[in-house]
């Protein structure tokens, strides 16, 4: 990686944090489908999704470690709860409600598709590197959540219902997805976090909501105030310190030991 | 392990809801690497194109690494061959064959060439042919 | 492509069948030439029916397979772990899969075999009936269980029914992944501390019986030359593989420092503990090489067990098959949904 300066290291990390726990979350949630999905092919692509997020989380663990001299598995499995920079979008249970994890994975895809194209285009050659091709990843992600949504809404009574109940469930959490973390003004400024057209709440609204419209369901979501403190910045409900507990069972058993 | 997994709520007794219909099966052919051909590797149940496309990729596209795929719904092939259904001829083939000739041909040549130079001569034959 | 046989009533083996005796003798001979049988083909009813009863609880046991492991899947203690858990057990629903595929090709539906499996109509392999309590079960299981699985689908692989024998090499493949990993984890355990070597040997103990039991009860002397057997169906007999399965596992959990224990058990599946507060087990005083015979010695497992677990009363049947009938139910609406708007067009080439 090339030289960092200290100025820059740390809004540098806080961010690519912020991705990758909230890509290791959603992973986690929704890999505890595998075994347990509506349809064994649907188990065996979802499955496939989760493992996705989870490596895409590995890949930045590992630049975020090399950064700080420690290994991936120690940034993502060792630090205080204070330390994550997971929205708590990622972290909700969906309670096995198809629909939930659906729209999860379609508010979650979308953000990350969007943010990966920014990195894509990078000052910091590695980074846009490897963001390039996670979001080629990520892409057959948000067609995926897209076309469920789609058949939900169109689905018949039932599911339409339970499609825009977890619209409305999820919609408010959705707005802290676009919390800054700390110091990501200097990365924009510096081109390590490059700025796009418009901001990254209209155009996720944009994104999103053509698959919601299309799918004749409905969203509302209104932006956080700018002062609202949230996972991006350390505090956390206790969704996701339940789940981090339950990730960290076996692995707090021995830290140092190989497993 | 998750708190669901421990405490989900499950009926007993014969399922209250009427049997489903099974979606239609497509079938999955792979490409492991370019220019090879593509070869059966399984089906997947789908109800329309799109799913069955998107299953196959995940299912038959992982396990192993390949670059290419036909999906083809099951109904939309015809088949031929078995028992009764001849697809072969019966009658003797051979004069359709290079090794129909393979064993004539090179005594015809041995009287021509020594057996050095047809050696040498067939090298360049399609072994697997004959 | 599928043959017509539907309803459940034609379903059942029928020994009182009269097959017409000439494509009868047709079919063995195609069979004793070791040749495979295909989906089209001619078959006896009772052949049918027998490869469709087997194909079917291979993949119920599958699916349900998935379910011991998958309570691991959220603690897994690492990236690479935690991928390689999802994977594998995306692989077992994998072969679930293509097993329920084979068998609907046989004759019965998907949704039918899912429905007989929650409602306790088929059964499932009986060593999916114990409990996983720790990581190192996740080890022993891939090891162990995987390990069993190999041996086993290597000769059904021999069998004479094409799709399912070629279902079976897929699988392998699969598996090899499975044993693999399984090994790394219980080597890792082995060399780590002295914590994890004792879980790993707790969880030896937990697995060592129903692995004994997993290839069935000993064989009677029908089981080897019944019509199964002869039409390839089934490829070796119980004790066979058993025997094989101790020559292979006794000598390298020995070389890895666990011991093989004969353990009394609780109805949870757990081992015993003594009113010393130890274990209640002791070493299989019959684990050795015999060099006349070049086999292990060992125990035969507690059958009366096997016989109780496999009629229902074992540690985990009611929580398996509970937790696959609420993946069915909480499925359902899921399922209409998608049979509601069938239609929409592959949108990548
Ligand atoms: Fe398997
Ligand atoms: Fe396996």
């Amino acid at each position: 990686m090339q030289e960092l300066s200290d100025k820059l290291k740390a809004p540098l990390t806080d961010l690519l944090l912020s991705i990758a726990d909230d890509k290791l979350m959603l992973g986690h949630g929704a890999s505890d489908w595998t075994g347990l999905a509506p349809i064994l092919e649907e188990d065996i692509a979802f499955s496939a999704i989760s493992q996705e997020e989870i490596a895409h989380a590995a890949a930045l663990y590992e630049v975020v470690g090399t950064m700080h001299g420690r290994s991936a598995d120690a940034v993502a499995f060792g630090r205080e709860p204070s330390a994550y920079r997971c929205a708590e979008l990622t972290s909700l249970g969906d309670d096995f409600d198809w629909s939930r994890a659906i729209v999860r994975q379609l508010f979650c895809d979308h953000f990350d598709l969007l943010r990966f194209e920014r990195l894509a285009r990078s000052l910091l050659k590695s980074v846009a590197a490897l963001s390039k091709r996670i979001g080629a990843e990520e892409a057959t992600h948000v067609e995926h959540a897209d076309v469920w949504l789609i058949r939900l809404g169109r689905g018949g009574d039932e599911s339409k219902t339970r499609a825009q109940a977890a619209l409305n469930a999820l919609s408010g959490a959705a707005a802290m997805l676009f919390e800054p973390t700390d110091g990501v003004d200097v990365l924009e400024r510096e081109g390590i976090y490059p700025a796009g057209e418009g901001s990254l709440f209209d155009r996720w609204q944009e994104d999103v909501g053509r698959v919601v419209a299309e799918a004749g369901l409905t969203l509302e979501v209104v932006p956080s105030p700018a002062d609202a403190v949230g996972g991006r910045r350390g505090r956390h409900g206790e969704s996701f310190t339940g789940l981090l507990d339950e990730m960290c069972e076996v692995y707090r058993v021995e830290p140092e030991a190989a497993w | 392990m998750s708190k669901i997994r421990e405490q989900f709520q499950a009926g007993e007794g014969e399922l209250a809801s009427s049997p489903e219909a099974d979606p239609k099966a497509y079938e999955v052919f792979i490409q492991l690497t370019r220019g090879q051909p593509h070869v059966h590797t399984g089906t997947v149940d789908a109800v329309d194109d799109k799913m069955a496309l998107e299953y196959a990729r995940k299912h038959y596209g992982r396990d192993q690494a390949c670059v290419h795929m036909w999906v083809v719904a099951r109904e939309a092939m015809i088949s031929a061959g078995y028992g009764d259904d001849i697809i072969w001829p019966l009658t003797d083939q051979d004069y359709r064959l290079a090794r129909g000739y393979a064993a004539d041909v090179r005594r015809k040549w041995e009287q021509f060439r020594s057996k050095e130079d047809v050696d040498r001569y067939q090298k360049e034959d399609i072994k697997d042919a004959f | 492509m599928s043959a017509g046989v539907t309803s459940s009533e034609e379903l059942r083996i029928d020994w009182k069948i009269q097959e017409d005796p000439d494509r009868m003798a047709a079919f063995q001979a195609h069979i004793d030439a070791k040749g495979l049988v295909e989906a089209d083909d001619w078959m006896p009813h009772n052949y049918r029916v027998g490869m469709l009863r087997m194909a079917e609880h291979h993949a119920n046991s599958e699916i349900v397979g998935a379910l011991p492991e998958g309570e691991w899947i959220t603690r897994a203690p690492s990236l690479r772990r935690k991928l390689a858990l999802v994977a594998k057990v995306q692989d077992e629903v994998g072969h679930g899969q293509m097993l329920y595929r084979t068998s609907q090709d046989l004759g019965k539906s998907r949704d039918q075999m899912l429905r007989d499996l929650v409602t306790g109509k088929t059964r499932y392999h009986n060593v999916f009936n114990y409990p996983a309590p720790t990581w190192a079960d996740v080890a022993m299981i891939q090891w162990l269980v995987d390990g069993a699985a190999i041996l086993n689908q290597k000769s059904l692989a021999e069998g004479s029914y094409g799709p399912y024998v070629r279902t079976m090499k897929r699988i392998n493949m699969e598996e090899a992944f499975h044993f693999k990993s399984g090994e790394d984890m219980v080597l890792t355990l082995m060399s780590g501390t002295k914590r994890q070597r004792q879980m790993a040997q707790e969880a030896f103990d937990r697995w060592w019986g129903p692995c004994l039991m997993f290839f069935g009860p000993p064989d009677r002397e029908s089981t080897k030359t019944g019509p199964f057997m002869t039409w390839r169906i089934k490829t070796a007999t119980n004790d066979t593989l058993r025997e094989a399965y101790v020559d292979r596992f006794a000598p390298a959990a020995r070389a890895l420092g666990l011991n093989i224990h004969l353990a009394r058990k609780n109805p949870d599946g757990l081992i015993a503990v003594k009113a010393d507060g130890t274990p209640d087990k002791i070493e299989d005083p019959l684990i050795r090489l015999d060099e006349s015979t070049g086999h292990w010695g060992f125990t035969q497992p507690d059958w009366d067990e096997f016989y109780r677990v496999i009629g229902g009363d074992g540690p985990c049947n009611k929580q398996r098959v509970a937790l696959r009938r609420f993946s069915y139910e909480q499925g359902r609406w899921v399922r209409q949904a998608v049979m509601g708007c069938a239609g929409l067009p592959p949108s990548r080439n």
